[in-house]
């Protein structure tokens, strides 16, 4: 490499690493306060210093002391897991009809789809509060899986037919003549192909469920089936005249340690390129 | 081992015929070929026999026993598309055990298969790749590994060669030849090359526009051409064509006129609309002046193109056809002729003639070599029934 080749690569390394260090240090100083928070004793909340002077555990002791915390966890952890399930499994076979079959409506059935993600979900929080308490789905793990399904399987379909679309039909003929049924073929051949497509679906819609502030509060009453981020709004101090700043910063830091594991789990998966070498090219 | 006959077989498209009654038997053991242009329903045809196109009129039957509604997975026919189909998730292995797998065959017998798979394929050394990592050449034969492990009926093959380069389409060529012939397997190859048709075939069937035009080995094909698109598709460099004019019982062609045999007078007496002569570019011969008395067609022309290919010597040269109306050939025949009034015929003459361009040589046909077809039916009015 010649000198001026150095010189302008490391021009341009420096402008990437400053660049990213920007970004990075953006995003993730709210992340850090909230953690310095967390970590802080009660009494130093409002000392003004970034940094804990005191390293101490009592806030998290608090939060999982609270019965209403772990409660909420359980229940975040079982909706949006169910939720997710759900939600990426229709999302599939409906997004595979939409790209492999052709049957009358196709193009409406994802306008439709659309349609409804943009729906601003405050509109129907009331007429749902209502339904769901003429229903009996009030305060109930359902009661929450169903819209969050509702608004997250759009979503899903596009991503997914997206993908679906990128898989050369012939592989599914190929399979089908070597002897598999529709569905083995489907499992075996075209969803672990899919398989970038389903982890990036997976990632949103269980973000969408886990973070989800409004159905949550909205739809829940008790303990049975109010979520982490609903529970959070309910955290008390120690003494009427406390504010809850510290249980608020625990609870907000072990509520982003899924996310931040699902992400980290799944972003390995999501390689692209996974099909090249099916056929040629 | 397996016959296939099919009966009627027809496909419509909303509404669009894309096969048209397609009758035909395919013999047990027996290498056969679909051929023709582009959209010729070949495709279409291959598709309905494997299972994965709806018929939507007639019959498949496989050793006498009617097959229409049988699941492809039901119907043990391995199938090589056209873009090999190979899984990219899969090595190589996986690849060739997956129909062995989903036939849940012990473990045991899907190693033995893989490994004699293998070995007539030589893929020995690739067997934990990902398709991703092979070569063209390599990938066509995991392809045909993946078909021949599950020992099925039939083989049909789809295009299987034209993602290759030109080399290896002529090596793989003769692979598939030698591997069809070792496993005695009945197989359908679908084509748009007439060279791989002539080639490989045991018989070939010619589709244009969903119908089958003509069934026949490629000698046949070749020399009996029962109609214009045949004799024109078939042979390469392709068949030459000129106008013809029937007057009093003489043939009139711009290169001459000769006076048929009296049944061949009579179905050209019969034929409506114009006529078509055509004849192969190997029929011509480079004659000198004293030959003149020669029976046939005796002509001069003047050299445009010459292309030496060292074994054949390809000369081309135009024909005016003052007064002759011009030639109407099929358009998916895609035939180069020139410009209307002035169509480009070729001869495959002795290289040793030594001709150049612009020059001007003397050429003889040979009467019986001469053939006439109908223009508007395409009948070919040489042939006795």
């Amino acid at each position: 490499m010649t000198a001026v080749g150095g010189g302008s690569g490391l021009k341009e390394r420096l402008f990437w690493g400053l660049g990213s260090a920007l970004v990075v240090i953006y995003a993730l100083i709210p992340v850090a306060w909230t953690v310095s928070l967390s970590l802080k004793r009660g009494a130093d909340l409002g000392d003004n210093h970034f940094l804990p002077r005191v390293v101490s555990l009592e806030h998290y002791e608090a939060v999982f002391r609270d019965p209403q915390f772990s409660a909420a966890l359980w229940n975040s952890i079982g909706i949006a897991g169910i939720s997710t399930l759900a939600a990426v499994l229709l999302g599939m076979f409906t997004a595979y009809a939409i790209v492999r079959l052709e049957f009358p409506g196709r193009r409406l059935i994802l306008a439709a789809a659309l349609s409804i993600a943009m729906f601003p979900s405050i509109s129907i929080i009331g007429p749902l509060f209502n339904m769901w308490r003429t229903l009996g789905l009030y305060d109930s793990w359902l009661g929450l899986i169903l819209p969050y399904m509702t608004f997250t399987l759009p979503l899903a379909i596009w991503i997914l037919s997206a993908f679906f679309r990128e898989i050369p039909w012939d592989l599914d003929k190929a399979a089908r003549v070597d002897g598999a049924t529709p569905l083995q073929a489907f499992v075996r051949v075209i969803v672990p192909l899919a398989a970038p497509g389903v982890f990036t679906t997976t990632i949103l819609v269980f973000m969408f469920a886990w973070n989800d502030f409004l159905f949550a509060i909205s739809l829940t009453s008790t303990n049975d089936a109010r979520t982490v981020p609903a529970a959070i709004a309910f955290f008390t101090g120690s003494s009427r005249f406390q504010q809850p700043t510290g249980s608020i910063a625990a609870a907000s830091v072990v509520v982003t340690l899924p996310i931040i594991l699902v992400v980290l789990l799944f972003q390995r998966r999501i390689v692209a390129g996974l099909t090249s070498g099916a056929v040629k090219g | 081992m397996a016959e296939i006959e099919l009966q009627n077989l027809t496909k419509r498209f909303a509404g669009i015929s894309a096969v048209k009654q397609a009758s035909f038997t395919i013999h047990d053991g027996e290498f056969f070929i679909l051929v023709g242009p582009s959209g010729c329903g070949k495709s279409t045809l291959l598709n309905m026999i494997v299972g994965l196109e709806e018929i939507s009129e007639g019959e498949i039957r496989v050793d006498g026993v009617r097959v229409n509604d049988l699941d492809p997975k039901d119907r043990n026919m391995a199938m090589v598309f056209q873009s090999y189909a190979l899984y990219p998730h899969m090595s190589v292995r996986e690849n060739v055990s997956f129909p062995l797998k989903l036939a849940k065959l012990p473990k045991e017998e899907i190693d033995k298969r893989v490994a004699r798979a293998a070995e007539i394929l030589e893929l020995e050394d690739l067997l934990d790749r990902r398709p991703r990592a092979l070569s063209g050449g390599q990938r066509q034969r995991v392809a045909m590994g993946r078909a021949i492990v599950r020992e099925p009926k039939v083989f049909l093959l789809d295009e299987p060669l034209s993602n290759l380069d030109a080399k290896l389409r002529v090596q793989m060529r003769t692979e598939i030849a030698r591997l069809q012939r070792r496993l005695g397997t009945t197989t359908l190859f679908v084509t748009h090359d007439q060279t791989e048709a002539m080639t490989l075939g045991d018989r070939i069937a010619v589709l244009r526009k969903g119908e089958v035009l003509q069934i026949g080995t490629p000698r046949e094909l070749y020399e009996y051409p029962r109609n214009l698109f045949v004799a024109g598709f078939i042979g390469s460099p392709a068949m030459n064509f000129l106008p013809v004019r029937w007057s009093e019982g003489n043939l009139e062609i711009p290169i001459g006129s000769l006076a048929p045999s009296a049944d061949i007078g009579r179905r050209v007496e019969a034929a409506e609309g114009s006529l078509v002569a055509g004849f192969r570019p190997e029929h011509l011969h480079v004659v000198g002046e004293k030959d003149e008395a020669r029976e046939g067609l005796c002509f001069e022309v003047q050299v445009e193109v010459v292309e030496w290919l060292g074994a054949d010597l390809f000369v081309y040269f135009n024909v005016a056809l003052d007064g002759f109306e011009e030639l109407a050939l099929p358009e998916d025949l895609d035939i180069e002729s020139g410009d209307g009034a002035h169509p480009i015929l070729v001869a495959r003459l002795d290289p040793t003639a030594g001709l150049r361009v612009g020059d001007k040589v003397r050429l003889h046909l040979a009467a019986e070599h001469l053939q006439l077809f109908g223009a508007a039916s395409g009948e070919n009015l040489t042939l006795s029934d």
